[in-house]
C-alpha cells in the first residue's frame, strides 16, 4: 500500500465513487480510500449489504446508490477499505492507518470528497445520555435495522430531519413529536426563492411526500419551537420548549436532533486552503473552481465536502472532479474533457436550482448558533458557551486562542463538534465577521492514531533527507 | 488591575466569572514610543515587563502580528532546566530557571512551574561520558544536579523500560531535580497583564513591515497599523527576527528549522519527572490534564512551513515506544511544529547592533522557553543602558567575528 499512485480519491460515497469511476474509464489509475467496510458514503450506507432495512423502509433515493456501487464494482479501481486519512499534505502525500499501521502515499492528483458533517445542535441539556443526532440513528437504522420502539422524539429543522422521521415510521417505530426549530420568518425569505426551487420540481414533491407520511401516521407535529432543553436525572426525561410564549414539555427517553449538515472542513483546513464564509448555511466552505480545482496544484474538490448539495449534487460534482483530475493527469483530451465537463455542468446547475429555497427555509435558528450560557459547547474538554464568553471578556480574541484559555477544541474530536460555535459565539460577542473571527488551526492527525500505528509506518519513500539534524541547545 | 486571590476568586465565582476585568487592554498605537519591542513572545512580553518594572520606562509598546503568546511560546513543550555545559550558558539559564520558581507571586499569575525533575538519558557510552563531563562543569558552577544509575532511573520513571537488552539500553541519567515545566500560555500571559498594568501598549494584529533609520540611528517602524516614531527598537521575533532586522540593512547568522512535538490522549499520571532519549531526538513528559508531551528532533532542512516531515517524528516515536512500551496503544491527538531559530553554535543572540537604537534577542532555538525570564531581565538592562548586562555581553553578535563562540551543540548533544 505504500509507493506512488497517479489519482488518489478520498472518500466513497456519492462523490467519490463517481470521481474515482469517471477517472478510471478515461485510464487513470485510481485508489478509493474510505474509514468504512464497504462503499456509499451516508446516503448509501451498507447499501452492499444483505443485512441492510429493504428499499420500502428506506426509500427509492437510497437504493440509486446500488447502481454508483455496481459501476464502481466493476471498474478498475482499486478499493481500500476500512482505511482511515489522518494527514494530507499540499505535496499530495497522504498519511493513513489500516490494519494497526499507518502508510504513507504519494498521488499525482487527489480529489477530496469526505463529504459532510451534522451541523453541532448545541442548547442545555444537549450532552444527556439518550440524546443523540438523528443522523446517528440513521446509521444505526441502516448499518444493524435498529429502530427506537418507544419514546422517540426528534427535533431541529431540515429536510434530513423529515426523511429520517418517514424512514423509522416505514420501519415499524413509533414518533412521540416531531419539534420543529425553523423560526417563521425562514418562510417568508424562502417564499422569494420558490419559483427558482420549481424548475426542479422534484425535491419539493418528495418533501411533500414525507410531510404527508407524517400526517398519515398521526405524528404530533410541533412548529416553530424555541428555547429547547433537554431535561433528566442522569440520563434524558423530557424535552422542555417555548412557543408562542408558552413552556410545554414531552416525555421521552431517544431525542434525536439535526439541524442540517455542513462541510467537513478538517482535511482542506489542515491543508490551509481558503475557506469562504457562506452567511446563509453558516458554515465554511474551502474555495474551488468550477472544476474542482483548489488553489493547490492536483488537489480537487467534490461532494458536500466543499458545499452542501445532497447526493445527486455530489455525483454530479465527483463526475466533474474525475474528468477534471483525468485531464490534469493527461488521461483525458483537454477537448474531449471540455465537452463532458459542459454536459456535467449543465445538469449540476439544473440540480442546484432548489438551493437557495431549501437554505432560505432551512437557514438554523440564531439559538443554537451561540447557545445559552450553561450550555457545553465543547464536548470532549466540557468547555461551555458561558466560558467561552468569559474568555472573550478577559482578552481572547479568536478561536485558537480559546485552546489555551481552556482547551476548547483539543479533544479527541479534534474541534469538529465545537468549532462552528466557538466562532460564532466570538463572532457575536465581539460583533465582528465570521469571515474576520476565523476558524480554528485544524493539526493533523485529522483522525486520532495510535502512537504504536504510528512507530510502524510503513514508508518506501521515507526522504533521506529527513533525517534528523543532531540539535542542539 | 484586578488582584487575583482566594478571595477574588471566591468572589467572581458566584458570578460565574463574567465580571473579570480584561487581563490586559487593546490599545491603538501612539505616534511615539520610547521604544518599541517587535514580537509577544514570552521573550519580548517578559523585555517589556523588566524595563518597565526595573528600569520605569513605560512609554513603551509591543507590537505582535498575530495574538500575544501565538507565536513559539504556545507552541513549545515548556521544558525548563539549566544544566548547560558553558560557563555563560549556565549563568543565563540558571538566571531563568530561578527567577522561574517565584515568577507565580511576581506577577501575581500562576505560571504553574512545576520543578518535578529532568533525567537526561544516557543510551549509549558516549552519551554517559559526554554528561559526567557536564556534571563536572556543572558541579563547578555550583549547580543542583547529579549523575544517576540504571536503578534510579528506573525509581523515578517505573513506566521505562531498563532491560539492558533493549535495543537503547539505559545506561544511566543525569538529573536536575529542581528542572521541570511550566505553564507556557501563562507565562506570556503573566508578563502581559503585568506589563499592561505598568503602563506598557501592547498592539496586537500589528505587523512591522519596515524600519526607518536617519545615518546610522533608527527612528521608528513602519507596520500595518501606521508609522510609529522611536528612538529604540529591539526584535524579540524568534524566526522571524532576522527577517525584520534585515529591513534595517543588519544580517543575522541564523537558520531556520521546523522542530515538532505531539500529545497523546488524557491518560491517569504515569510518569511524573521529564525524561529525554537524545539519543533518539526525544523526550516527554506528562501534562497536568494527562496528556503525554513528546518532543521530537528538529528537521534536517531549512524551511518556514510550520510543518515538518512526519519521518523524523516517526524515528523519534519508534524509539520511544521501544523505551516506554505501555504508550504504543495510545492515540495520538495532534501534531504540531514551529520554526525555530538556529545558530551556528546553538547559542542565543542577545545584543546590540550596528545600528543605534536596534537591539535583537532571538537563536533561542528549540531551548528558548526555559530562557524567558533571564533574557527579558538581562535584554531591559542592556536597552535601557544602552550597554550589554554583563550575562548578555557573551552573547553579542561580535562573538561570530571573534570566534568566540559558546558551543552547546557538539559540547552537550543535547535537545532543549
Ligand atoms: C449523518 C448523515 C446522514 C445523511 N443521510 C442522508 C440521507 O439519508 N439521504 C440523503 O439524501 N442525504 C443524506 N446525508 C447528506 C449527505 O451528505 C449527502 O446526501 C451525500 O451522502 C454526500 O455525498 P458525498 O460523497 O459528498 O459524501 P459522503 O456520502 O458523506 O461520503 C464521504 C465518505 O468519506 C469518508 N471519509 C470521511 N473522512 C474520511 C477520512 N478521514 N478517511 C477515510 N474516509 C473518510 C466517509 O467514511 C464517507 O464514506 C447525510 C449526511 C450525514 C452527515
Ligand atoms: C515544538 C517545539 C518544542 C519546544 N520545546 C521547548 C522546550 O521544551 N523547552 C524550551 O525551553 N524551549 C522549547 N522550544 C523553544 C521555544 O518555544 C522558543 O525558543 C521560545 O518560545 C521563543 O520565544 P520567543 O518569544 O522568542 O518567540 P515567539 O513566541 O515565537 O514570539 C515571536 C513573536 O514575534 C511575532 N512576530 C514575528 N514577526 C513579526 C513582525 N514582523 N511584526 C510583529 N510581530 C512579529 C510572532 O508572531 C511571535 O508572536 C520549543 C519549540 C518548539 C517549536
Amino acid at each position: 500500500m505504500t509507493g506512488r499512485v497517479q489519482l488518489a480519491v478520498i472518500g466513497a460515497g456519492p462523490a467519490g465513487m463517481a470521481a474515482a469511476v469517471e477517472a478510471a474509464n478515461c485510464g487513470a489509475s485510481v485508489v478509493l480510500i474510505d474509514e468504512q467496510p464497504a462503499p456509499g458514503g451516508q446516503i448509501y450506507r451498507a447499501i452492499t449489504s444483505a443485512a441492510r432495512p429493504g428499499k420500502a423502509i428506506l426509500g427509492d433515493d437510497y437504493e440509486n446508490g446500488a447502481k454508483l456501487t455496481d459501476t464502481l464494482a466493476a471498474s478498475t479501481v482499486d478499493h481500500w477499505t476500512a482505511t482511515t486519512v489522518w494527514q494530507v499534505t499540499p505535496e499530495r502525500e497522504i498519511y493513513m492507518t489500516r490494519d494497526g499501521a499507518s502508510h504513507r502515499i504519494t498521488a499525482d492528483a487527489i480529489v477530496i470528497a469526505n463529504g459532510a458533517t451534522e451541523r453541532p445542535m448545541p442548547f442545555p441539556g444537549w450532552t444527556l445520555p439518550g440524546v443523540m443526532t438523528a443522523g446517528a440513528g440513521q446509521i444505526l437504522l441502516k448499518t444493524a435495522g435498529l429502530v427506537p420502539q418507544a419514546g422517540l422524539v426528534l427535533a431541529g429543522s431540515g429536510p434530513l430531519l423529515f426523511l429520517i422521521a418517514a424512514q423509522y415510521l416505514r420501519a415499524g417505530g413509533a414518533i412521540e413529536a416531531l419539534v420543529e426549530t425553523t423560526p417563521r420568518s425562514n418562510y417568508r425569505t424562502a417564499l422569494r426563492h420558490l419559483p427558482g426551487a420549481l424548475r426542479t420540481p422534484g425535491y419539493l414533491r418528495k418533501g411533500l411526500g414525507l410531510l404527508a407520511e407524517l400526517r398519515k401516521h398521526k405524528v404530533r407535529h410541533v412548529k416553530t419551537a424555541t428555547r429547547l432543553q433537554a431535561v433528566g436525572d442522569g440520563r434524558l426525561q423530557a424535552l422542555r420548549f417555548s412557543r408562542a410564549g408558552r413552556q410545554h414539555e414531552i416525555a421521552c427517553t431517544t431525542l434525536m436532533l439535526h439541524i442540517g449538515v455542513v462541510p467537513n472542513v478538517q482535511i482542506t483546513r489542515a491543508l490551509n486552503l481558503p475557506h469562504d464564509w457562506d452567511a446563509l448555511q453558516r458554515c465554511w466552505r474551502p474555495r474551488r473552481d468550477a472544476d474542482g480545482a483548489t488553489e493547490l496544484d492536483g488537489i480537487f474538490l467534490a461532494g458536500d465536502g466543499a458545499g452542501i448539495g445532497g447526493a445527486v449534487v455530489a455525483e454530479l460534482e465527483g463526475r466533474i472532479a474525475g474528468l477534471a483530475s483525468a485531464r490534469a493527469l493527461g488521461t483525458l483530451e483537454t477537448g474531449k474533457a471540455e465537452a463532458r465537463l459542459a454536459a456535467e455542468r449543465s445538469r449540476l446547475a439544473q440540480e442546484m436550482a432548489p438551493r437557495p429555497f431549501l437554505d432560505a427555509l432551512y437557514a438554523p435558528s440564531p439559538e443554537f448558533l451561540a447557545p445559552p450560557d450553561d450550555t457545553i459547547v465543547c464536548r470532549c474538554e466540557e468547555v461551555t458557551a458561558g466560558q467561552i464568553r468569559s474568555y472573550v471578556g478577559l482578552g481572547c480574541i479568536g478561536p485558537n486562542q480559546t485552546k489555551s484559555f481552556g482547551r476548547s477544541g483539543m479533544g479527541p474530536c479534534q474541534g469538529r463538534l465545537c468549532g462552528l460555535t466557538v466562532s460564532e459565539i466570538i463572532a457575536s460577542e465581539t460583533a465582528r465577521p465570521m469571515a474576520e473571527v476565523g476558524y480554528y488551526r485544524i493539526r493533523p492527525p485529522i483522525k486520532p492514531v495510535t502512537l504504536g500505528e504510528l512507530a510502524a509506518l510503513h514508508d518506501d519513500q521515507a526522504a533521506a533527507a529527513d533525517r534528523s539534524l543532531e540539535n542542539a541547545s | 488591575m484586578n488582584r487575583y486571590s482566594i478571595f477574588s476568586l471566591a468572589r467572581n465565582a458566584v458570578n460565574y466569572h463574567k465580571d473579570w476585568e480584561k487581563a490586559w487592554r487593546s490599545p491603538d498605537p501612539r505616534p511615539t514610543y520610547d521604544a518599541v519591542i517587535v514580537g509577544a513572545g514570552g521573550h519580548g512580553l517578559a523585555t517589556a515587563y523588566y524595563l518597565a518594572k526595573e528600569h520605569r520606562m513605560t512609554n513603551i509598546a509591543v507590537l505582535e502580528k498575530g495574538w500575544l503568546g501565538g507565536g513559539n511560546t504556545g507552541r513549545n513543550t515548556t521544558i525548563i532546566r539549566s544544566n548547560y555545559l558553558q560557563d555563560e550558558s549556565i549563568a543565563i539559564y540558571e538566571l531563568a530557571r530561578s527567577l522561574y520558581e517565584d515568577l507565580s507571586q511576581e506577577l501575581n499569575y500562576n505560571t504553574m512551574f512545576s520543578p518535578r525533575g529532568v533525567m537526561m538519558m544516557c543510551q549509549t557510552e558516549h552519551e554517559l561520558r559526554a554528561f559526567k563531563r557536564t556534571a563536572h562543569a556543572n558541579r563547578l558552577a555550583g549547580l543542583d544536579c547529579r549523575m544517576i544509575d540504571r536503578a534510579e532511573v528506573k525509581r523515578l520513571c517505573p513506566i521505562i523500560n531498563d532491560s539492558p537488552r533493549a535495543r537503547y539500553p539505559i545506561l544511566g541519567a543525569y538529573y536536575q531535580p529542581r528542572g521541570g515545566t511550566g505553564r507556557h500560555d501563562a507565562v506570556a500571559w503573566g508578563y502581559a497583564r503585568g506589563a499592561d498594568d505598568l503602563g506598557v501598549d501592547i498592539i496586537q494584529n500589528c505587523e512591522v513591515t519596515g524600519i526607518t533609520r536617519e545615518g546610522d540611528t533608527v527612528t521608528g517602524v513602519q507596520t500595518s497599523k501606521g508609522y510609529i516614531k522611536t528612538n529604540k527598537i529591539a526584535v524579540v521575533a524568534a524566526g522571524n527576527t532576522s527577517a525584520i532586522v534585515e529591513m534595517a540593512g543588519v544580517g543575522l547568522p541564523v537558520e531556520s528549522v521546523c522542530l515538532q512535538a505531539l500529545v497523546s490522549e488524557p491518560i491517569k499520571p504515569v510518569i511524573d519527572c521529564v525524561v529525554m532519549a537524545n539519543t533518539v531526538h526525544g523526550y516527554m513528559s506528562q501534562s497536568d490534564k494527562g496528556e503525554l508531551v513528546i518532543g521530537g528532533g528538529a528537521d534536517g532542512y531549512n524551511n518556514y512551513s510550520q510543518r515538518g516531515a512526519f519521518t523524523s517524528l516517526e524515528h523519534t516515536v519508534t524509539a520511544l515506544v521501544e523505551t516506554f512500551p505501555i504508550i504504543s496503544r495510545l492515540r495520538m491527538m495532534r501534531i504540531w511544529g514551529g520554526i525555530v531559530d538556529m545558530t551556528g553554535d546553538r547559542s542565543p543572540i542577545i545584543s546590540m547592533t550596528d545600528v543605534k537604537g536596534l537591539y535583537v534577542n532571538c537563536g533561542w532555538g528549540t531551548g528558548g522557553f526555559k530562557s524567558i525570564p533571564g533574557s527579558g531581565f538581562v535584554f531591559a538592562d542592556t536597552i535601557a543602558n544602552d550597554r550589554p548586562h554583563p550575562i548578555a555581553e557573551p552573547f553579542g553578535l561580535n562573538r561570530f567575528l571573534e570566534g568566540r563562540l559558546i558551543d552547546e551543540s557538539v559540547a552537550a548533544a543535547v535537545a532543549h
